[in-house]
Protein backbone atom coordinates (compact mmCIF):
# COMPACT_ATOMS: atom_id res chain seq x y z
CA UNK A 1 0.00 0.00 0.00
CA UNK A 2 1.69 3.10 -1.06
CA UNK A 3 -0.01 5.25 1.81
CA UNK A 4 1.87 2.85 4.25
CA UNK A 5 4.90 3.16 2.64
CA UNK A 6 5.00 7.17 2.86
CA UNK A 7 3.75 7.42 6.11
CA UNK A 8 6.56 4.94 7.58
CA UNK A 9 9.67 6.24 5.63
CA UNK A 10 8.44 10.56 5.89
CA UNK A 11 11.22 12.82 7.51
CA UNK A 12 8.15 13.77 9.66
CA UNK A 13 7.66 10.05 11.05
CA UNK A 14 9.06 10.99 14.85
CA UNK A 15 6.92 13.85 14.85
CA UNK A 16 4.06 14.03 17.48
CA UNK A 17 0.94 12.08 16.08
CA UNK A 18 -0.75 14.85 17.68
CA UNK A 19 0.73 17.49 16.50
CA UNK A 20 0.40 16.52 12.69
CA UNK A 21 -2.97 15.67 13.17
CA UNK A 22 -3.92 19.15 14.64
CA UNK A 23 -2.39 20.51 11.53
CA UNK A 24 -4.37 18.30 9.09
CA UNK A 25 -7.09 19.56 11.40
CA UNK A 26 -6.40 23.62 10.52
CA UNK A 27 -5.96 22.36 6.97
CA UNK A 28 -9.67 21.43 6.79
CA UNK A 29 -10.87 24.19 9.04
CA UNK A 30 -9.23 26.66 6.49
CA UNK A 31 -10.59 24.70 3.49
CA UNK A 32 -14.28 24.99 4.62
CA UNK A 33 -13.05 28.32 6.20
CA UNK A 34 -11.96 30.08 2.65
CA UNK A 35 -14.34 32.23 0.92
CA UNK A 36 -13.48 31.97 -2.83
CA UNK A 37 -12.06 29.03 -4.67
CA UNK A 38 -8.89 31.27 -5.04
CA UNK A 39 -8.12 31.24 -1.32
CA UNK A 40 -9.21 27.52 -0.78
CA UNK A 41 -6.55 26.78 -3.75
CA UNK A 42 -4.21 28.66 -1.99
CA UNK A 43 -4.27 26.44 0.78
CA UNK A 44 -4.16 23.85 -1.28
CA UNK A 45 -1.09 24.15 -2.34
CA UNK A 46 0.23 25.44 1.13
CA UNK A 47 -0.69 21.92 2.16
CA UNK A 48 0.91 20.01 -0.53
CA UNK A 49 4.14 21.88 -0.43
CA UNK A 50 4.63 21.10 3.47
CA UNK A 51 3.69 18.04 2.49
CA UNK A 52 6.14 17.55 -0.22
CA UNK A 53 8.81 19.67 1.17
CA UNK A 54 8.65 19.88 4.73
CA UNK A 55 7.76 15.95 4.93
CA UNK A 56 9.72 15.10 1.67
CA UNK A 57 7.02 12.68 0.50
CA UNK A 58 7.89 12.09 -3.35
CA UNK A 59 5.68 14.33 -5.81
CA UNK A 60 4.86 11.29 -8.65
CA UNK A 61 3.81 8.99 -5.55
CA UNK A 62 1.65 11.81 -3.98
CA UNK A 63 0.09 12.31 -6.98
CA UNK A 64 -1.01 8.46 -7.53
CA UNK A 65 -2.25 8.12 -4.03
CA UNK A 66 -4.49 11.17 -5.18
CA UNK A 67 -5.44 9.86 -8.43
CA UNK A 68 -8.91 7.96 -7.25
CA UNK A 69 -10.47 10.71 -5.50
CA UNK A 70 -9.89 12.93 -8.51
CA UNK A 71 -11.82 10.86 -10.27
CA UNK A 72 -14.35 10.94 -8.25
CA UNK A 73 -14.76 14.64 -8.00
CA UNK A 74 -14.80 15.12 -12.12
CA UNK A 75 -17.71 12.74 -11.97
CA UNK A 76 -19.44 14.43 -9.64
CA UNK A 77 -18.67 17.95 -10.68
CA UNK A 78 -19.98 17.09 -14.20
CA UNK A 79 -23.49 16.79 -12.38
CA UNK A 80 -23.07 19.77 -10.70
CA UNK A 81 -21.92 21.70 -13.71
CA UNK A 82 -25.11 20.66 -16.47
CA UNK A 83 -28.55 21.62 -15.20
CA UNK A 84 -31.09 19.61 -16.57
CA UNK A 85 -34.05 21.24 -18.08
CA UNK A 86 -37.22 20.69 -20.24
CA UNK A 87 -37.52 22.56 -23.46
CA UNK A 88 -40.37 25.16 -23.16
CA UNK A 89 -41.62 24.83 -26.55
CA UNK A 90 -40.95 21.08 -27.39
CA UNK A 91 -41.12 19.48 -23.96
CA UNK A 92 -38.26 18.07 -24.84
CA UNK A 93 -35.37 17.48 -22.04
CA UNK A 94 -32.28 19.39 -22.22
CA UNK A 95 -28.83 19.27 -20.73
CA UNK A 96 -27.61 22.96 -20.26
CA UNK A 97 -24.37 24.78 -18.83
CA UNK A 98 -25.52 27.18 -16.05
CA UNK A 99 -23.33 29.56 -14.73
CA UNK A 100 -24.40 29.34 -10.98
CA UNK A 101 -23.65 25.61 -11.64
CA UNK A 102 -19.85 26.26 -12.60
CA UNK A 103 -19.32 29.05 -9.58
CA UNK A 104 -21.18 25.73 -7.87
CA UNK A 105 -18.63 23.19 -9.12
CA UNK A 106 -15.12 25.88 -8.20
CA UNK A 107 -16.57 26.18 -4.76
CA UNK A 108 -16.78 22.82 -4.11
CA UNK A 109 -14.13 21.45 -6.09
CA UNK A 110 -11.49 23.91 -4.32
CA UNK A 111 -12.98 23.15 -0.61
CA UNK A 112 -12.59 19.35 -1.61
CA UNK A 113 -9.15 19.73 -2.53
CA UNK A 114 -8.24 21.62 0.05
CA UNK A 115 -10.12 19.03 2.64
CA UNK A 116 -8.27 16.25 0.13
CA UNK A 117 -4.66 17.61 1.39
CA UNK A 118 -5.24 17.87 4.74
CA UNK A 119 -6.41 14.21 5.05
CA UNK A 120 -3.28 13.61 2.83
CA UNK A 121 -0.94 15.38 4.55
CA UNK A 122 -2.59 13.43 7.91
CA UNK A 123 -2.03 9.71 6.36
CA UNK A 124 1.50 10.18 4.85
CA UNK A 125 3.18 11.46 7.27
CA UNK A 126 1.64 9.92 9.90
CA UNK A 127 1.38 5.78 10.28
CA UNK A 128 -2.24 3.97 11.22
CA UNK A 129 -0.60 2.68 14.69
CA UNK A 130 0.09 5.84 15.85
CA UNK A 131 -3.18 7.05 14.42
CA UNK A 132 -4.75 4.15 16.86
CA UNK A 133 -2.88 5.18 19.85
CA UNK A 134 -4.12 9.34 19.15
CA UNK A 135 -7.70 7.92 18.70
CA UNK A 136 -7.14 6.14 22.19
CA UNK A 137 -5.90 9.02 24.15
CA UNK A 138 -9.48 11.07 22.41
CA UNK A 139 -11.36 8.21 24.70
CA UNK A 140 -12.78 6.39 21.99
CA UNK A 141 -14.74 3.85 22.91
CA UNK A 142 -12.38 0.63 23.96
CA UNK A 143 -14.65 -2.01 21.54
CA UNK A 144 -13.73 0.28 18.55
CA UNK A 145 -10.42 0.62 18.97
CA UNK A 146 -9.79 -3.45 19.61
CA UNK A 147 -11.37 -4.01 16.51
CA UNK A 148 -9.01 -1.41 14.79
CA UNK A 149 -6.48 -2.94 16.06
CA UNK A 150 -6.83 -6.22 15.20
CA UNK A 151 -8.41 -5.45 11.76
CA UNK A 152 -5.28 -3.58 11.11
CA UNK A 153 -2.81 -6.97 11.84
CA UNK A 154 -5.48 -8.99 9.79
CA UNK A 155 -5.49 -6.76 7.00
CA UNK A 156 -2.23 -8.07 5.93
CA UNK A 157 -2.66 -11.85 6.56
CA UNK A 158 -5.79 -11.68 4.44
CA UNK A 159 -4.35 -9.64 1.51
CA UNK A 160 -1.83 -11.93 1.73
CA UNK A 161 -3.89 -14.97 1.66
CA UNK A 162 -5.86 -13.41 -1.09
CA UNK A 163 -2.84 -12.47 -3.26
CA UNK A 164 -1.84 -16.62 -2.78
CA UNK A 165 -5.68 -17.52 -3.93
CA UNK A 166 -5.77 -15.32 -6.91
CA UNK A 167 -2.50 -16.49 -7.98
CA UNK A 168 -3.10 -19.96 -8.02
CA UNK A 169 -6.62 -19.51 -9.47
CA UNK A 170 -5.19 -17.34 -12.21
CA UNK A 171 -2.37 -19.87 -13.05
CA UNK A 172 -5.59 -22.14 -13.46
CA UNK A 173 -7.18 -20.00 -16.33
CA UNK A 174 -9.46 -19.33 -13.24
CA UNK A 175 -9.82 -15.44 -14.82
CA UNK A 176 -10.20 -16.53 -18.75
CA UNK A 177 -13.76 -15.07 -18.99
CA UNK A 178 -16.01 -13.18 -17.18
CA UNK A 179 -18.15 -16.10 -16.40
CA UNK A 180 -15.18 -18.21 -14.73
CA UNK A 181 -14.07 -15.16 -13.07
CA UNK A 182 -17.46 -14.69 -10.96
CA UNK A 183 -17.13 -18.90 -9.93
CA UNK A 184 -13.41 -18.02 -9.21
CA UNK A 185 -14.05 -14.61 -7.04
CA UNK A 186 -17.16 -16.64 -5.26
CA UNK A 187 -15.00 -19.62 -4.38
CA UNK A 188 -11.97 -17.08 -2.88
CA UNK A 189 -14.34 -15.27 -0.81
CA UNK A 190 -16.29 -18.38 0.44
CA UNK A 191 -12.72 -19.75 1.14
CA UNK A 192 -11.81 -16.52 2.96
CA UNK A 193 -15.83 -16.33 4.81
CA UNK A 194 -14.58 -19.57 6.32
CA UNK A 195 -10.93 -17.98 7.25
CA UNK A 196 -12.34 -15.55 9.19
CA UNK A 197 -13.83 -18.21 11.65
CA UNK A 198 -11.27 -19.98 12.17
CA UNK A 199 -8.17 -17.31 12.36
CA UNK A 200 -10.76 -15.61 15.04
CA UNK A 201 -10.66 -18.98 16.84
CA UNK A 202 -7.13 -19.51 16.45
CA UNK A 203 -6.54 -16.07 18.08
CA UNK A 204 -8.97 -16.28 21.22
CA UNK A 205 -6.88 -20.16 21.67
CA UNK A 206 -3.53 -17.81 21.50
CA UNK A 207 -4.76 -15.05 23.72
CA UNK A 208 -6.56 -17.58 26.55
CA UNK A 209 -2.90 -19.50 26.19
CA UNK A 210 -1.23 -16.30 27.08
CA UNK A 211 -3.84 -15.82 30.43
CA UNK A 212 -5.86 -12.94 28.45
CA UNK A 213 -8.45 -11.48 30.67
CA UNK A 214 -10.13 -10.11 27.91
CA UNK A 215 -9.26 -6.41 26.96
CA UNK A 216 -6.19 -6.36 25.02
CA UNK A 217 -3.73 -3.94 26.26
CA UNK A 218 -0.99 -1.81 24.07
CA UNK A 219 2.25 0.03 24.72
CA UNK A 220 1.94 3.43 23.65
CA UNK A 221 4.49 4.95 21.64
CA UNK A 222 6.44 8.10 23.28
CA UNK A 223 7.36 11.22 20.98
CA UNK A 224 9.81 13.44 22.28
CA UNK A 225 9.20 17.04 21.89
CA UNK A 226 5.42 16.32 21.50
CA UNK A 227 4.71 19.67 23.18
CA UNK A 228 7.03 21.80 20.99
CA UNK A 229 5.16 20.06 17.83
CA UNK A 230 2.12 20.56 19.27
CA UNK A 231 3.19 24.36 19.58
CA UNK A 232 4.47 24.94 16.16
CA UNK A 233 1.55 22.71 14.79
CA UNK A 234 -0.78 25.06 16.66
CA UNK A 235 0.55 28.19 15.53
CA UNK A 236 1.04 27.38 11.51
CA UNK A 237 -2.07 25.76 11.58
CA UNK A 238 -3.75 29.55 13.42
CA UNK A 239 -1.78 31.05 10.62
CA UNK A 240 -3.21 29.02 7.59
CA UNK A 241 -6.94 29.41 8.87
CA UNK A 242 -5.99 33.44 9.42
CA UNK A 243 -5.15 33.56 5.84
CA UNK A 244 -7.79 31.68 4.45
CA UNK A 245 -10.01 33.91 6.52
CA UNK A 246 -8.73 37.39 5.96
CA UNK A 247 -7.72 36.73 2.54
CA UNK A 248 -11.62 35.91 1.43
CA UNK B 1 -19.52 4.65 -4.24
CA UNK B 2 -17.89 6.81 -1.52
CA UNK B 3 -18.39 10.40 -1.14
CA UNK B 4 -14.71 12.20 -1.54
CA UNK B 5 -13.25 14.49 1.49
CA UNK B 6 -14.54 17.73 1.76
CA UNK B 7 -16.98 17.54 -1.06
CA UNK B 8 -20.29 17.85 1.43
CA UNK B 9 -21.34 21.28 2.78
CA UNK B 10 -20.45 21.18 6.22
CA UNK B 11 -23.80 21.44 7.92
CA UNK B 12 -24.48 17.95 5.73
CA UNK B 13 -21.29 16.40 6.99
CA UNK B 14 -22.02 16.90 10.48
CA UNK B 15 -26.10 16.12 10.00
CA UNK B 16 -24.85 12.62 8.66
CA UNK B 17 -22.48 11.94 10.93
CA UNK B 18 -25.31 12.68 14.19
CA UNK B 19 -27.48 10.64 12.44
CA UNK B 20 -25.23 7.81 11.78
CA UNK B 21 -24.11 7.80 16.18
CA UNK B 22 -27.17 6.39 17.44
CA UNK B 23 -26.75 3.35 15.16
CA UNK B 24 -22.95 3.13 15.67
CA UNK B 25 -23.78 3.74 19.54
CA UNK B 26 -26.12 0.78 19.45
CA UNK B 27 -24.38 -1.41 17.35
CA UNK B 28 -21.33 -1.04 20.11
CA UNK B 29 -23.78 -1.85 22.73
CA UNK B 30 -25.02 -5.36 21.10
CA UNK B 31 -20.96 -5.64 20.26
CA UNK B 32 -20.53 -5.71 24.23
CA UNK B 33 -23.30 -7.52 24.95
CA UNK B 34 -22.06 -10.55 22.76
CA UNK B 35 -19.04 -10.28 24.10
CA UNK B 36 -19.45 -10.38 27.41
CA UNK B 37 -21.74 -13.89 26.36
CA UNK B 38 -19.14 -15.35 24.58
CA UNK B 39 -15.50 -13.91 24.80
CA UNK B 40 -14.40 -15.60 21.18
CA UNK B 41 -16.78 -12.38 19.21
CA UNK B 42 -14.16 -9.66 20.43
CA UNK B 43 -11.74 -11.76 17.77
CA UNK B 44 -14.31 -12.14 15.76
CA UNK B 45 -14.93 -9.01 14.70
CA UNK B 46 -12.07 -7.69 14.21
CA UNK B 47 -11.11 -10.70 11.95
CA UNK B 48 -14.26 -10.09 10.31
CA UNK B 49 -13.49 -6.38 9.55
CA UNK B 50 -10.11 -7.04 7.76
CA UNK B 51 -12.16 -9.31 5.53
CA UNK B 52 -14.67 -6.64 4.60
CA UNK B 53 -11.87 -3.98 3.88
CA UNK B 54 -9.57 -6.73 1.57
CA UNK B 55 -13.00 -7.88 0.02
CA UNK B 56 -13.44 -4.17 -0.79
CA UNK B 57 -10.48 -4.60 -2.93
CA UNK B 58 -11.53 -7.47 -5.57
CA UNK B 59 -12.45 -6.45 -8.86
CA UNK B 60 -15.71 -7.21 -10.26
CA UNK B 61 -16.15 -8.19 -13.90
CA UNK B 62 -19.00 -5.55 -15.03
CA UNK B 63 -20.74 -5.65 -18.06
CA UNK B 64 -20.29 -2.34 -19.10
CA UNK B 65 -16.45 -3.06 -19.27
CA UNK B 66 -16.38 -0.62 -15.92
CA UNK B 67 -14.71 -2.61 -13.30
CA UNK B 68 -15.65 -1.96 -9.59
CA UNK B 69 -15.46 -3.45 -5.88
CA UNK B 70 -18.28 -5.28 -4.36
CA UNK B 71 -19.50 -3.39 -1.21
CA UNK B 72 -19.47 -6.52 1.08
CA UNK B 73 -22.93 -4.77 2.92
CA UNK B 74 -25.26 -7.78 1.68
CA UNK B 75 -22.69 -10.57 2.68
CA UNK B 76 -21.63 -8.61 5.94
CA UNK B 77 -25.16 -8.48 7.30
CA UNK B 78 -26.43 -11.93 6.26
CA UNK B 79 -23.47 -13.59 7.94
CA UNK B 80 -22.90 -11.07 11.18
CA UNK B 81 -26.34 -9.28 11.75
CA UNK B 82 -27.26 -5.78 10.61
CA UNK B 83 -26.61 -4.16 13.88
CA UNK B 84 -22.79 -5.37 14.16
CA UNK B 85 -22.07 -3.73 10.98
CA UNK B 86 -22.18 -0.02 11.53
CA UNK B 87 -19.26 -0.33 14.09
CA UNK B 88 -17.28 -2.46 11.64
CA UNK B 89 -18.89 -0.25 8.72
CA UNK B 90 -17.23 2.90 10.42
CA UNK B 91 -13.69 0.74 11.17
CA UNK B 92 -13.62 -0.41 7.80
CA UNK B 93 -14.46 3.27 6.11
CA UNK B 94 -11.96 5.07 8.38
CA UNK B 95 -9.12 2.56 7.14
CA UNK B 96 -10.41 2.95 3.57
CA UNK B 97 -10.28 6.87 4.14
CA UNK B 98 -6.95 6.47 5.97
CA UNK B 99 -5.02 4.01 4.19
CA UNK B 100 -6.24 4.28 0.45
CA UNK B 101 -7.44 7.97 0.36
CA UNK B 102 -10.82 6.84 -0.26
CA UNK B 103 -13.72 8.63 0.99
CA UNK B 104 -13.12 10.91 3.76
CA UNK B 105 -12.86 12.24 7.33
CA UNK B 106 -15.47 14.59 7.16
CA UNK B 107 -17.99 12.78 4.65
CA UNK B 108 -17.62 9.48 7.82
CA UNK B 109 -20.84 10.20 8.80
CA UNK B 110 -22.51 10.51 5.02
CA UNK B 111 -20.34 7.34 3.87
CA UNK B 112 -21.54 5.34 7.12
CA UNK B 113 -25.05 6.36 6.91
CA UNK B 114 -25.62 5.03 3.33
CA UNK B 115 -23.23 1.78 3.34
CA UNK B 116 -23.16 0.63 7.04
CA UNK B 117 -26.57 1.34 7.59
CA UNK B 118 -29.27 1.93 4.72
CA UNK B 119 -27.00 -1.46 2.91
CA UNK B 120 -27.17 -3.83 5.74
CA UNK B 121 -30.64 -3.03 6.95
CA UNK B 122 -32.08 -3.46 3.83
CA UNK B 123 -30.15 -6.90 2.97
CA UNK B 124 -31.35 -8.09 6.12
CA UNK B 125 -35.23 -7.22 6.24
CA UNK B 126 -35.37 -8.33 2.62
CA UNK B 127 -33.66 -11.59 3.01
CA UNK B 128 -36.27 -12.10 5.72
CA UNK B 129 -39.37 -11.40 3.68
CA UNK B 130 -37.68 -13.26 0.61
CA UNK B 131 -37.74 -16.52 2.98
CA UNK B 132 -41.26 -15.29 4.66
CA UNK B 133 -42.40 -15.52 0.43
CA UNK B 134 -40.90 -19.17 0.47
CA UNK B 135 -38.10 -17.92 -2.43
CA UNK B 136 -35.76 -20.75 -2.98
CA UNK B 137 -32.27 -19.25 -0.91
CA UNK B 138 -30.36 -18.48 -3.25
CA UNK B 139 -32.68 -16.24 -5.12
CA UNK B 140 -33.20 -14.71 -1.40
CA UNK B 141 -29.38 -14.16 -1.36
CA UNK B 142 -29.66 -12.51 -4.70
CA UNK B 143 -32.64 -9.75 -3.92
CA UNK B 144 -30.88 -9.00 -0.51
CA UNK B 145 -27.58 -8.58 -1.62
CA UNK B 146 -28.46 -6.33 -5.30
CA UNK B 147 -30.70 -4.40 -3.79
CA UNK B 148 -29.10 -3.49 -0.94
CA UNK B 149 -25.69 -2.32 -3.34
CA UNK B 150 -28.42 -0.54 -5.02
CA UNK B 151 -29.94 1.36 -2.05
CA UNK B 152 -26.47 2.06 -0.58
CA UNK B 153 -25.67 4.19 -4.01
CA UNK B 154 -29.58 5.32 -3.99
CA UNK B 155 -28.43 6.79 -0.58
CA UNK B 156 -25.45 8.32 -1.87
CA UNK B 157 -27.25 10.00 -4.82
CA UNK B 158 -29.87 10.84 -2.85
CA UNK B 159 -27.35 12.74 -0.19
CA UNK B 160 -26.13 14.43 -3.13
CA UNK B 161 -28.90 15.98 -4.29
CA UNK B 162 -29.95 17.23 -1.14
CA UNK B 163 -26.50 19.07 -0.71
CA UNK B 164 -26.34 20.08 -3.95
CA UNK B 165 -29.95 20.59 -5.43
CA UNK B 166 -30.16 21.66 -9.53
CA UNK B 167 -30.82 25.09 -9.47
CA UNK B 168 -33.55 25.11 -11.92
CA UNK B 169 -35.23 22.06 -10.75
CA UNK B 170 -34.29 21.02 -7.15
CA UNK B 171 -33.34 18.21 -5.38
CA UNK B 172 -35.66 15.57 -7.84
CA UNK B 173 -33.82 16.87 -11.18
CA UNK B 174 -30.21 16.90 -8.87
CA UNK B 175 -31.15 13.58 -7.98
CA UNK B 176 -32.26 12.43 -11.12
CA UNK B 177 -28.78 13.72 -12.39
CA UNK B 178 -26.49 12.07 -10.10
CA UNK B 179 -28.15 8.61 -10.26
CA UNK B 180 -28.25 8.39 -13.68
CA UNK B 181 -24.55 9.41 -13.91
CA UNK B 182 -23.91 6.56 -11.18
CA UNK B 183 -26.17 4.38 -12.54
CA UNK B 184 -23.83 3.20 -15.80
CA UNK B 185 -21.90 1.13 -13.22
CA UNK B 186 -23.58 0.78 -10.15
CA UNK B 187 -26.99 -1.16 -11.92
CA UNK B 188 -24.47 -3.69 -13.89
CA UNK B 189 -22.39 -3.54 -10.14
CA UNK B 190 -25.32 -4.68 -8.31
CA UNK B 191 -26.36 -7.57 -10.67
CA UNK B 192 -22.40 -8.80 -10.10
CA UNK B 193 -22.70 -8.71 -6.65
CA UNK B 194 -25.91 -10.16 -6.16
CA UNK B 195 -24.35 -13.17 -8.12
CA UNK B 196 -20.72 -13.36 -6.41
CA UNK B 197 -22.75 -13.30 -3.04
CA UNK B 198 -24.85 -16.31 -4.00
CA UNK B 199 -21.92 -18.13 -5.39
CA UNK B 200 -20.06 -17.36 -2.11
CA UNK B 201 -23.22 -19.23 -0.05
CA UNK B 202 -23.61 -22.04 -2.80
CA UNK B 203 -19.72 -22.51 -2.18
CA UNK B 204 -19.86 -22.60 1.46
CA UNK B 205 -22.91 -24.29 1.48
CA UNK B 206 -21.08 -26.79 -0.59
CA UNK B 207 -18.04 -26.79 1.18
CA UNK B 208 -18.70 -25.65 5.15
CA UNK B 209 -21.99 -26.62 6.36
CA UNK B 210 -21.10 -26.53 9.79
CA UNK B 211 -19.92 -23.07 9.64
CA UNK B 212 -23.16 -21.56 8.13
CA UNK B 213 -25.02 -23.35 10.00
CA UNK B 214 -23.09 -22.16 13.61
CA UNK B 215 -24.49 -18.58 11.79
CA UNK B 216 -27.74 -19.56 11.59
CA UNK B 217 -27.70 -17.97 8.09
CA UNK B 218 -29.97 -21.32 6.89
CA UNK B 219 -31.58 -24.20 8.38
CA UNK B 220 -30.19 -27.86 8.10
CA UNK B 221 -32.33 -29.35 5.67
CA UNK B 222 -31.41 -26.96 3.00
CA UNK B 223 -27.66 -27.39 2.84
CA UNK B 224 -28.97 -30.67 1.15
CA UNK B 225 -29.29 -28.69 -2.14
Amino acid sequence: MLIEQCAYANRWRRVSPAAKALFALCGLVASFAAGTPLVALAVVCLLTAVTWIGAGVPVGRYLRVAAPAFFFLATSCLSLAFSLGSDAQSGALSLHLTPTGLQNVADVSARSLGALASLLFLVLTTPLIDLIALLRRLKTPEVLLEIMVLCYRMLFVFSEAMHDTVRAQSARLGYATPRLSLRSLGGLAANLTVQVWQRAHDLHIAAQARNSDGPLRFLEPTFANAGLDSALAAASGGLLIALAVVLS
Amino acid sequence: MHIMEGFLPIEHAVGWAVASMPFVAYGIGSIKKQIDANPEQRMLLGVAAAFTFVLSALKLPSVTGSCSHPTGTGLGALLFGPAAMAPIGLVVLLFQALLLAHGGLTTLGANLFSMAIVGPFAAAALFRLARRLTLSFAVSVFIAASVADLLTYVTTSAQLAWAFPDPTGGFVTSFAKFAGIFAITQIPLAISEGLLTVVIFNALARFNPQELKDMNVVRPPELRA
